[in-house]
């Protein structure tokens, strides 16, 4: 094996400590709560504190300057101590939003919500919790976006299985002027949207593998390590090479994506090809991660569940993987036997 | 809390082999309108061609990594990769020098002596010379360090006597490399005591006997030695070395695109035919097709760590379950279409073949099975 680490590769062995650190002691003093997650400030603060809730905001606006790389390191970071918090929508999303339209982007906590022509959305990350709302609505061909109240809106409270919350927007559309933004730019923020959670799948995944081993390294049944049966150790393998193709396919979209300036002409399949595969190998990798851990694996008291519901919440959000599988196919048809074979390379 | 990666991070710029890609799909265009081959399912173990081995030859596109002063290319190994891909992908005939390319040619740059290099490679590159492999027998398969052909040492060489099987090509090809034991079996020491010797295939005292495959074709060879005199000069590497010459062999043999484009035509045309509506459109082919382009990418991976001289057993592990796996699958889901809709005479037989060549896929190279063990004790389950 090589000896790099299992993050989004290219980021200081340091920064990953530093972030590892941040999130193991505030996990070790807050153990999983029942119901909705609320956001905790006093752990915002404390990352804000650090540089690293705008990691990727230009420095002469208050940001740390990173790219997506660190950006990736601080969400798997985030997702192997089981923190849940709105880094990603902040930063990587609404911010950036904000920043491409010049629109001033202050202190206040924010995430996005793509509203359809009626100005509602469903399922937003964290609205209920955030200081302010970027909205993105169709307008005349185009979109408009801007920074609202939240005061302004109606949001429906709502969480996914493992209580994050995803919150149903409505906005009065009508009375918002907002500014022009192309089309092609929430392109972008859809692209990056559905990367940020492929991120987070490969990392939940990395720690089910982790936690697999561990268990059935150290747990003897029948007199011996349940790692020393052949069966056991196939379905281990099987965890291990799932979540290896998942990150390579997420990590060819990302490298593409930065590369491209999230632009390039083939990052659309290439980023449905990192869906795709990584929301199928949480199958293989959730099934088998609970077969090794047996019972104990289901209570609320093992860690594994941390890990196991929040892969399957995420290859479901910004598009599931039947809609991924849908993208591919499209684009299959599209190119027919002649082109197929250069969709996958170029 | 964070294990090391089990595959390699990819570093290749995609597009710093854009030109190379580009260069072989006009050949290959080329050679299509010539009429002459024809896209088929697991070509490299059943596309014998030796007049299309002899214009790849002509490219440049064999033994593209021997060094010059061996009459070679001196080009990348991922170059190498990037050419052999875009000719799987496209179905090409190019079992007559596959295994020559593919093994032959890496283990004889570390392990050969300078007489074996000159006398093989120069001939490998101009496509004159073919190799099998002599690894399995009838009582080995996956259980390799098992092997009874044994090597007794005779007056300037060694003499060779037992059974290989499952050497494919063995019937056109000049030579192969066999694995013997030369120690009697240390059971505290499995693995010491075997070695490779390169084996002329038409020496006296070889006997070469046709394996058919249930549906009738013929790649398949048991090749009998008995007593077979091979000198000292054609000892392959050292002498009780054998084990670890052979596993390196083998994650060049298992991460590479044959094991998950086998059935790529037929993914290919099986598009075509939804596309144009003689098949009901399925989304698993958008989720093959994702896991082919994803296997693409981490295969990619494993050859620039391979160009690296990095130890891949375990990535090219996992390539090959992925991707055998896979190419099988795809197999699977043109079956499940194709039935007796009446589909194209052309596409049916692509997919009987692919259904008649499946089992294989998951066997050779080393079964998923042990492979699954190899990718469990990297994990350090065992």
């Amino acid at each position: 094996m090589s000896s790099e680490l299992a993050t989004i590769d290219g980021v200081d062995p340091a920064v990953v400590d530093m972030m590892d650190a941040v999130f193991a002691d505030y996990r070790g003093t807050h153990p999983p709560a029942e119901g909705r997650i609320g956001r905790d400030p006093a752990l915002w603060q404390a990352l804000d504190e650090l540089g690293l809730v705008r990691l990727t905001g230009s420095e002469s606006a208050g940001g740390s300057g990173a790219g997506w790389r660190e950006a990736a390191g601080l969400l798997s970071a985030a997702v192997r101590h089981g923190v849940r918090t709105p880094l990603a929508e902040h930063d990587l999303l609404a911010c950036w939003l904000l920043d491409a339209i010049s629109v001033p982007c202050d202190e206040a906590v924010r995430t996005v919500a793509v509203l359809d022509a009626r100005g509602a959305a469903r399922g937003v990350p964290w609205a209920g919790d955030a200081e302010r709302v970027v909205l993105v609505w169709p307008s005349a061909g185009q979109y408009r976006v801007v920074d609202a109240e939240p005061g302004s809106l109606r949001i429906t409270p709502g969480t996914n299985i493992i209580g994050e919350p995803r919150d149903d927007v409505l906005a009065n559309i009508d009375t918002l002027a907002g500014v022009p933004v192309p089309v092609e730019r929430v392109a972008q923020l859809q692209r990056k949207s559905a990367l940020v959670r492929a991120i987070q799948l490969c990392a939940a995944m990395d720690r089910i593998l982790a936690l697999s081993i561990e268990h059935t390294t150290s747990r003897i049944q029948f007199g011996r390590p349940l790692s020393k049966f052949q069966t056991v150790q196939n379905l281990v393998s099987d965890i291990a090479a799932e979540a290896a193709l998942a990150r390579s396919a997420t990590e060819a979209a990302l490298a593409a994506a930065v590369t491209a300036d999230w632009s390039g002409a083939n990052l659309d399949f290439l980023i449905a090809v990192a869906r795709s595969c990584a929301g199928h190998a949480a199958s293989v990798v959730v099934r088998n991660g609970h077969q090794v851990h047996g019972a104990m694996g289901t209570t609320r008291e093992h860690r594994l569940h941390e890990f196991t519901r929040p892969a399957l919440a995420w290859r479901g959000e910004f598009g599931t993987v039947a809609h991924w599988d849908d993208v591919v196919t499209d684009a299959a048809l599209r190119v027919g036997a002649v082109g197929l074979w250069n969709l996958i390379t170029d | 809390m964070m294990l090391p990666r089990l595959v390699p991070p990819a570093t290749a710029d995609p597009a710093s082999t854009d030109a190379l890609r580009a260069e072989v799909r006009d050949f290959l265009a080329e050679q299509l309108t010539a009429g002459a081959f024809t896209p088929s399912v697991d070509a490299w173990l059943s596309g014998w061609d030796e007049t299309f081995t002899l214009a790849l030859a002509d490219r440049g596109w064999l033994g593209m990594t021997v060094p010059k002063s061996y009459g070679g290319h001196g080009r990348s190994f991922l170059e190498r990769f990037v050419v052999t891909e875009e000719l799987l992908a496209a179905g090409a005939p190019v079992a007559a020098h596959w295994i020559a390319d593919r093994q032959i040619v890496p283990a004889l740059l570390k392990n050969g002596t300078a007489q074996q290099k000159s006398q093989f490679l120069p001939r490998i590159v101009t496509g004159e010379c073919y190799f099998g492999i002599g690894m399995s027998e009838p009582d080995s398969g996956s259980d390799l360090a098992s092997v009874r052909t044994r090597a007794v040492p005779v007056d300037c060489g060694w003499s060779l006597t037992g059974t290989k099987v499952w050497t494919s090509g063995a019937h056109h090809a000049h030579a192969f490399i066999l694995l013997a034991r030369t120690a009697p079996v240390d059971p505290a020491h499995r693995h010491a005591g075997l070695s490779q010797f390169i084996v002329d295939l038409r020496a006296p005292g070889v006997e070469i006997r046709p394996i058919m495959s249930m549906n009738g074709a013929h790649h398949f060879n048991e090749v009998i030695l008995d007593d077979v005199f091979v000198p000292d000069a054609m000892v392959f590497g050292q002498i009780g070395a054998g084990w670890q010459q052979v596993t390196s062999e083998l994650a060049f043999e298992r991460s590479g695109p044959e094991r998950f484009l086998s059935t790529f035509t037929l993914l290919a045309a099986t598009a075509e035919q939804m596309a144009s509506q003689d098949l009901f459109r399925s989304n698993d082919l958008g989720r093959l097709v994702a896991r082919i382009a994803g296997l693409h990418q981490m295969s990619m991976a494993v050859a620039s760590a391979l160009e690296r001289d990095e130890p891949a057993d375990v990535p090219a592990a996992v390539v090959k379950v992925l991707g055998t796996t896979t190419e099988g699958d795809i197999a699977d889901f043109a079956d499940l279409h194709a039935g007796d809709t009446g589909a194209d005479p052309g596409y049916v037989e692509l997919v009987h073949a692919a259904v008649d060549q499946r089992p294989g896929f998951t066997l050779r190279g080393g079964t998923n099975e042990v492979l699954r063990g190899v990718i469990a004790r990297g994990l350090g389950m065992r």
